[in-house]
Formats: C-alpha cells, sequence, structure tokens
C-alpha cells in the first residue's frame, strides 16, 4: 500500500518538479547572462502552449514514440519511488530513450536523422557508467535496491566519490547540456533545428519535453541517493550539483560526439573503474 | 519416457530419410509438417514426464547399443575425413585423424565396459529439447516456402531439397540426443553429427564461397570435436566413468579432471563461435536463411552453449570457472563492439548472436544460482527472438533482394506485417520487460562481484542498444491510405507469428517458467516469485507490473498512433523549400534535391578488419589462461 502512494506520488510529483527545475533552470541561466529572464513558470506555459496547438507529423510511429517516451519515463519515475531495483529502473528508462531515437530515425529529415544517431552516441557514453555506478551502490548496500540505500548509516558519496563525478559525466548526457548536447542541437549557428527533436511538434514535443521532465526528476534522485542519510545534505548535494551543471552548461561550447566518447569513456570510466576496485578491495 | 526419446531423437532421423528418398514436394511437405507437429507434441509431453531417471538402451536389433554408437563414431569420423581429403583440407584431415587414433585408444584400452545409461534428462535439457522441438520445427516449416523461392531464384535443374531437408531434420533428431544424452561417449557422437549437419548446410548453395565457408566450420568444429576427445579423456582418467550425471555430482576433482573440463568448454566455444571462433558462424552467413535461423537459433550454436553450462558444475569455483566467466564476458563485448560496424543485416545479427552466446557462457561461468539461471532463460529467449529476426531478414530478402540495413529503410511503407514483427523482434532483444533483456539483468547482477566481467559487460550491454535500436528506427515510415495490403504465404506467416507471440507472451509467463523449471534445480533458488515479481536479496524485477504498465502504456500509444489520418501530415524539414514527395528540397540550379542520411557506423572506432585480429589474439590469450588456469 505504502508502495502505492509513493508511485502516486512519483507519478504526479515528477513532472511538477521537473517543470520547475527546468524554470529555474532558465532563470539562472538568464541571470548568468545578464539576462531578466522567463517566470519560473515558464516550462509549464510552453508545454501547455504546445499542447493546444494543432496535430502535426511526419508520420504515425512519432506519436506512438512520443507516447511510449513518455509512458517509459513515467515508470522509471514510479519505479524509483517504489524503491526498486536500480538496473531494472534504468533499463526502463531506456525504454523510452530508444523509443525517441526510433520517432526521430522514423521521419526521413536529415536533421532527424543525425540527432537520432548523435543521441544513440550519447547513450553509448552514458550507459556503461551509469551501470558501474550501480555497481558501486551494490558494492557498498549489498543490493541493486534502492530500499537498501536508505538503510546505510553513512553516505554513498562518502565511498563513492570518483563515481559521483562520474555520475556528473553521465547526468550531464542525460540532460543534453553543453558540452554534450549536440542531440539536440544541430544547425549552423542557430537552435532551431533540434536535432532528434526536429519532426516533433506540438502535443507531441509537449509529451517529450514532460518525458524529459520526468527524466531529469529521475537522475536528480539518482543524484539524492549519495547523501540518503540526512535531507538537508542532500538538497544542499542536489543544488550544488544543479548549479555547477548550469554552470558547465552556460560556460563550454558544444563538442562533438567524438570528443565526448573518448572523454566519457576514458575519463569517466577511469575514474568509475578506480573507485570500483577500492569498493573491491574494501 | 523412453517412447518419448524415440519420438524426439529417431523420429527426425527417419523423416529425414523419407525427404531424402521421396523426391515429392508434397510428400516432403506433409513430412515436414507432421514432423514438426509431432516433435512439439513429443516435447510438451516430456514437460510432465520425471526426466531425471536414467535410461539404458540396451541393443538395437541384437547389437548393443554402445557399440553401435562407437562405430557410427568412426564412420562419421570417415565421413568427415573424407571431406577433408575432397576439400584438400589438411586441417580437417590432421584434426579428424588425431580424433580417430584418440578415440580408438581411449574405447579400445581405457574404457573397462561398464553399463553406463544412455540418456537422461533434468530441467536444462527439457528446456533445449523445447527450444530444438518447437523452433526447430517452425524454422523447417518457414523453409518449405523460402526453398522453393530461393530454387527459383538459382534456376536449378534438380532440385536440391531432398538433402536440405534431409540435414535440416536430422540436425534436430541430433540435437535432442546432444542435450539428453548421460553417456559421454554418446553426447560426443551427437556433438559430431551437428558438425557434419552444419557443413553440409553451410555448403548448400555450392558457390565457391559457400564451399570455402563450409570448409572452414568444419576444420574449427574439428578442432573443437578433438578438445572433446581430449578433455573426455582427462576427466575419465581421473573419474572413471562415463556417466555425465556421475561426473557432474562429484563437483571438481583435482587439476587433471578440471583440465578435461577445461578443453570440453574449448569444444563449447568453438561450438558457440566465441571469439577467436567466430568467423565460421559468420561466413555461414552465406548459407540460406532457414540454416542460419536453425544454426543461430535452436541448434549448433546452442549444442556449444549447452555442453558449458552442463558441465558447469563440475568446475564450480575453481580457476576454470572464472576463466570461462573472463573469456565469455570478452566474446560479449568483443562482437558487440564488431557489430556496431556492420550495416548488412544478416552479419548484425550473426555478430549478436555470438556476443549472446557469449554473455551465456559468462553465465556459466558466474557459477552461481542466480548466473545459471540466467544463462538458461537467455539460451530460452535468444533462441525465440533470434530466430524470429533470421526468419524476418529471409522474408525481407526475398521480397527486396537486399540483407542490407541501409535498403530497409522505411519498410513499413512497403511491408507493413513483415516490418512491425521485425520492429517486434527486435525490441523483444533489446527492452525490459521482455525476457532476453531480464536475462543480461539477471547475468549483470550475477557479475557485479566480480570486477573483469562486470565492465565488460556494462561496455557491451551499452554497445547492444545502439545496432538494435538504429535497425528498428529505419524500419518505420509513412504507409500510404491506399497502399495495397501485404500478401504473405501461410507457412511464412505461421512460423513468424507464432514466434512473435512466443516472445511477448513467454516474457510475460516468465516468473512461471522459472518457478516451474528453473527453481527446481537448485537447493537455495535465488529468487522468490510474488505477484509475477522475481524478487531476490540483490535485486527484484517486477515481470508482471511492468508488463501491465509498459504494455497497457504500447497499447495506447498504438491507438493514438492509429488515428494519424486525423492529425495533419507535413513533410520533413530540410531547411529549405519541400518540394513534391517526402525529403526532396529545392537545391541549386532550382532543381530537386534528395537527400540522403545514412547510419553511423563508426568506422574509424569499430572497424570490422581492424578489430578482428586485436579481438582474436586477445581471446587467444585468455583461452590459454582459462585452460592453463585449470592446471
Amino acid at each position: 500500500m505504502d508502495t502505492l502512494i509513493l508511485v502516486i506520488i512519483g507519478l504526479v510529483a515528477g513532472p511538477v518538479i521537473g517543470g520547475l527545475v527546468a524554470g529555474l533552470d532558465r532563470r539562472v541561466t538568464a541571470w548568468f547572462q545578464s539576462r531578466q529572464g522567463p517566470p519560473i513558470m515558464q516550462a509549464f506555459y510552453d508545454v501547455a502552449k504546445l499542447l493546444g496547438k494543432e496535430k502535426m507529423v511526419v508520420n504515425q510511429w512519432q506519436i506512438l514514440c512520443a507516447w511510449v517516451y513518455l509512458i517509459a519515463a513515467a515508470v522509471s519515475v514510479a519505479l524509483f519511488f517504489a524503491q526498486g531495483d536500480l538496473l531494472v529502473i534504468f533499463f526502463v528508462q531506456a525504454v523510452g530513450a530508444v523509443f525517441l531515437v526510433m520517432g526521430a530515425m522514423s521521419a526521413k529529415s536529415p536533421y532527424s536523422q543525425v540527432g537520432a544517431q548523435r543521441e544513440l552516441m550519447q547513450i553509448l557514453a552514458y550507459e556503461p557508467v551509469l551501470i558501474l555506478v550501480f555497481v558501486g551502490i551494490y558494492l557498498v548496500t549489498g543490493s541493486f535496491s534502492i530500499s537498501s540505500v536508505w538503510e546505510l548509516e553513512q553516505p554513498l558519496l562518502a565511498k563513492m566519490p570518483l563515481l559521483y563525478l562520474a555520475l556528473g559525466y553521465a547526468l550531464t548526457i542525460k540532460l543534453r547540456k553543453s558540452p554534450f548536447d549536440f542531440s539536440t542541437s544541430h544547425h549552423g549557428h542557430q537552435e532551431l533545428v533540434k536535432g532528434v527533436l526536429t519532426e516533433y511538434s506540438g502535443p507531441y514535443l509537449a509529451l517529450v519535453e514532460i518525458a524529459h521532465w520526468y527524466e531529469t526528476v529521475l537522475v536528480l534522485g539518482l543524484c539524492a541517493l549519495f547523501w540518503s542519510t540526512n535531507v538537508f545534505w542532500m538538497a544542499a548535494l542536489l543544488i550544488g550539483t544543479y548549479a555547477l551543471e548550469i554552470l558547465v552548461d552556460n560556460t563550454m561550447a558544444r563538442m562533438t560526439w567524438r570528443w565526448m566518447l573518448k572523454r566519457v569513456w576514458l575519463l569517466g570510466m577511469g575514474m568509475s573503474v578506480v573507485n570500483l576496485i577500492w569498493l573491491y578491495a574494501g | 519416457m523412453s517412447n518419448l526419446l524415440f519420438l524426439l531423437i529417431l523420429l527426425p532421423a527417419v523423416a529425414a530419410a523419407v525427404c531424402y528418398f521421396v523426391r515429392s514436394s508434397a510428400v516432403r511437405t506433409l513430412t515436414v509438417l507432421a514432423t514438426g507437429a509431432v516433435l512439439t507434441a513429443a516435447s510438451l509431453a516430456l514437460l510432465g514426464q520425471e526426466t531425471s531417471v536414467p535410461l539404458t538402451v540396451g541393443s538395437v536389433l541384437g547389437i548393443p547399443s554402445d557399440f553401435l554408437i562407437a562405430v557410427l563414431d568412426f564412420a562419421l569420423l570417415g565421413v568427415i575425413f573424407m571431406y577433408g581429403v575432397k576439400h584438400k583440407s589438411l586441417l580437417i584431415q590432421g584434426f579428424t585423424l588425431a580424433q580417430a587414433v584418440l578415440l580408438a585408444w581411449f574405447e579400445l584400452f581405457m574404457v573397462k565396459s561398464a553399463e553406463v545409461p544412455a540418456f537422461a534428462g533434468d530441467q536444462i535439457s527439457v528446456i533445449m529439447v523445447l527450444v530444438v522441438s518447437i523452433i526447430g520445427s517452425l524454422i523447417c516449416i518457414f523453409a518449405i516456402p523460402y526453398m522453393k523461392e530461393h530454387e527459383e531464384h538459382l534456376h536449378l535443374k534438380k532440385s536440391r531439397q531432398p538433402q536440405f531437408f534431409f540435414f535440416m531434420l536430422l540436425f534436430l533428431g541430433a540435437m535432442n540426443g546432444l542435450v539428453l544424452a548421460n553417456n559421454i561417449l554418446w553426447l560426443y557422437f551427437f556433438f559430431e553429427v551437428t558438425t557434419l549437419c552444419s557443413f553440409m548446410l553451410i555448403g548448400h548453395d555450392r558457390t565457391e564461397i559457400a564451399i570455402k565457408n563450409s570448409v572452414r566450420a568444419l576444420w574449427m568444429n574439428s578442432l573443437g570435436g578433438l578438445a572433446f576427445v581430449v578433455g573426455m579423456m582427462l576427466v575419465y582418467s581421473k573419474v572413471g566413468t562415463l556417466d555425465i550425471s556421475a561426473i557432474l555430482a562429484g563437483g571438481p576433482q583435482g587439476a587433471l579432471m578440471v583440465t578435461g573440463v577445461g578443453f570440453l568448454c574449448l569444444a563449447g566455444f568453438t561450438k558457440a563461435a566465441q571469439v577467436p571462433f567466430q568467423s565460421w558462424l559468420l561466413g555461414a552467413m552465406v548459407a540460406p536463411t532457414p540454416v542460419s535461423a536453425l544454426l543461430h537459433s535452436s541448434t549448433m550454436v546452442k549444442a556449444g552453449v549447452y555442453v558449458v553450462l552442463r558441465f558447469a558444475p563440475a568446475f564450480e569455483g575453481t580457476l576454470l570457472s572464472d576463466g570461462v566467466a573472463v573469456c565469455g564476458a570478452f566474446t560479449f563485448l568483443a562482437c558487440a563492439a564488431l557489430c556496431i560496424g556492420q550495416s548488412n543485416g544478416k552479419k548484425i545479427l550473426a555478430y549478436s548472436t555470438v556476443s549472446n552466446l557469449g554473455l551465456i557462457i559468462c553465465c556459466a561461468g558466474l557459477n552461481t544460482p542466480l548466473a545459471i539461471t540466467a544463462a538458461v532463460l537467455l539460451i530460452l529467449f535468444h533462441a525465440i527472438s533470434k530466430s524470429l529476426l533470421f526468419l524476418c531478414v529471409g522474408a525481407i530478402e526475398q521480397a527486396i533482394g537486399s540483407r542490407d540495413i541501409e535498403d530497409m529503410r522505411g519498410l513499413y511503407a512497403k511491408f507493413p506485417r513483415t516490418a512491425t514483427i521485425t520492429i517486434i523482434g527486435i525490441l523483444t532483444m533489446l527492452l525490459p520487460p521482455f525476457g532476453v533483456l531480464m536475462g543480461k539483468w539477471m547475468a549483470l547482477e550475477a557479475a557485479a562481484a566480480n570486477i573483469y566481467v562486470i565492465i565488460m559487460l556494462a561496455m557491451g550491454s551499452a554497445l547492444t542498444m545502439v545496432y538494435w535500436a538504429r535497425w528498428g528506427g529505419l524500419l518505420m515510415a509513412t504507409r500510404e491510405a491506399e497502399a495495397p495490403r501485404e500478401k504473405q504465404a501461410g507457412l511464412i506467416s505461421l512460423p513468424l507469428m507464432t514466434l512473435c507471440l512466443g516472445a511477448v507472451v513467454l516474457s510475460l509467463a516468465s516468473p512461471w517458467v522459472y518457478n516451474s523449471m528453473l527453481a527446481p534445480m537448485f537447493n537455495a533458488p535465488p529468487f522468490a516469485v510474488s505477484f509475477g515479481s522475481l524478487d531476490a536479496a540483490t535485486g527484484s524485477f517486477a515481470v508482471v507490473p511492468l508488463f501491465l504498465a509498459l504494455g497497457l502504456g504500447a497499447i495506447y500509444a498504438v491507438k493514438a498512433a492509429s488515428g494519424f489520418r486525423k492529425v495533419k501530415i507535413v513533410a520533413p524539414y530540410v531547411s529549405g523549400s519541400n518540394v513534391g514527395e517526402d525529403g526532396t528540397y529545392i537545391g541549386p540550379m532550382n532543381g530537386p534535391v534528395p537527400f540522403a542520411a545514412g547510419n553511423m557506423y563508426l568506422g574509424e572506432i569499430f572497424a570490422e578488419g581492424r578489430l578482428t585480429p586485436i579481438f582474436n589474439a586477445l581471446a587467444v590469450a585468455l583461452i590459454v589462461l582459462m585452460l592453463g588456469g585449470a592446471l
């Protein structure tokens, strides 16, 4: 019963928090750039406006894929709140990621196609890192279930500092922030064409946007696990991490997928492996 | 039970002979259909039987059966040797000769004649029998219309289908014998029969390339056969019995015996096409598609992983076990990487098969109840999904004349049925809540305690995602409202639909499959099942709840998508003015320019030609380490 309540809380709170984070993100970014910036609720207004637009698609698969992306993202957040198995949560999240790519590939548009290929490169970069982070959690707690993290006396961060940094890489990619945002930005010098998102429009783009909010909550939830023992420190960790993401986003130029693959596989995996060796030896 | 075994092992051989000698296509069709039906029924009937009671086969027509098998063994080696001479392959001749000499030595001087029950089964054998009998039969049924069209395409004067179906059916019988064998010499006999069948089937089209590849398959598998004989002799010299269940019951017994088991694993590696032996399976792609489907899903390669899995208790807790796990994980990673660079549909399937087999072997090496469960579930679900995908590629190839995935772009527009089934097949290989992914999840959880293995599995898992997702995506396209319906022959449609449904329904039923078939194998079963969810101390997979959530969601999404004709359909954005049809824009000289996009195959990183020698060298080193570690 408790699980069910938690699931419902997750399903409802997910997009609310995700949308607020998106709004705050834009405010802080504007502040960085000495602009006024939109109201915090802007993300919700945007989605509401998109939902009211005329439905237009290139083909039916996009409708299917947008919906599945949203549903999988919501289910993965629900599982997270239900204290499920980290690997399962991750694979359910991957359902959404795969469908987003497939939907983009179904449209015969160069931007959408290129964006889809780049999104796949992003998945290729972050997936092994995430799995290794979960392995680290398993080594500390003896289980892949989130419920076992809450029983810890000491925050995960103390045992897995390097894995947290590696998770930061994965987080940046997953949130599609600079320098790893190439799958959703492609066109000489403007942002009107959005790579993998190019052909999603109107209400379907709104679905993709809401799904992205769920994903934001999921990755922030993962970060939160690293300081599970104290709510205030957890909040501080989350705020600090996200602030750093925004800073990186605004100070880094977009890079190529080759740069990303090398960086993340060498540095991200390298840090993960070093940290894992401590845990195995310890 | 003896009647069932007769049906499962001898009936296919008899039916094979009928196909060979009665050269009427109607009789052949009927024979294949009837054999398929009987095999399916018999394998299902085996489910309700007590299979663990060993079964002795006394004598056949007054000749002791063990003696008969020995004679057949040498006859078989003779046939293989003759083919070695015919194709001037010194490797085949050498390996076969060495096998014959060692086997003669073994049977004449080493084996003290004692009655050993020829057959016995356990849960793993029963699952294998189901895979072989049901999936194998469906592939043979698919082959009926497929081979007809195949031969029309080749303009043959005289049909070679009698030989084709002879070896296809014989293969099924040999596989059933292999997985039920309890006498290691019988196991060896059936092992060699599958080698010969695969050789004949790969070379079926008799083109230069087909013959070349079949010869390569034969020498590699003869090497495997030789490793098998050596392993058998080493194990016997320590344990002193041919009885597999007795060998396993004793567990690892000293370096000599474990090394012997290591050689048996090596034999399994060659048959399961693990790196560096992957090239024979890749070469086997020249054969007609039903052959590929059979080799990759229910027969040949599964015999390889079965042997490793069968002997897993005999090396539990040894260094060999770790070696097997690392070799398997390496194959999983290496072949997933090689797969990224491929655009040939069959090659993608081949590399992904080898990759998955690596994962199964890795699980056998991890050797915990959780890992063994993962291995068996992977065998089962991989067989269903992979046979489905091979048959889809076969159907697509006959429809569009190409097996290149770039040529399959927008397949849905013309062949909605085949394309949809292929997409479902791809999803069942890749995503939760389907069985293959569940097996992978178990494998990851089982491997988490081994740092070398888990790193390779984590990387391989990501690579897998890329090659499946891009293939699935490019099949999707818009379909014109007035496009004609796709026609599919009944005997093509039946296997495709059955396998497709099977992949989905059986995934949903996996908690019960686990409970009834796998859990009884262990003293301490790894999972408890509650509310359709598999729960363990290390984690849980909520199969049924996930099916409900994602399944209902998917149904809703399909419903939303099916109303697309009410939605405005627009041309894709091409940063200029669209003209005419899809994907054309006004370019220079004011003329229409079509655009084309291709997948990224990451040639600079994952080039097959450059990586293969490196991977092969590493794999040889790992295998040497594995065998050396056993000593």
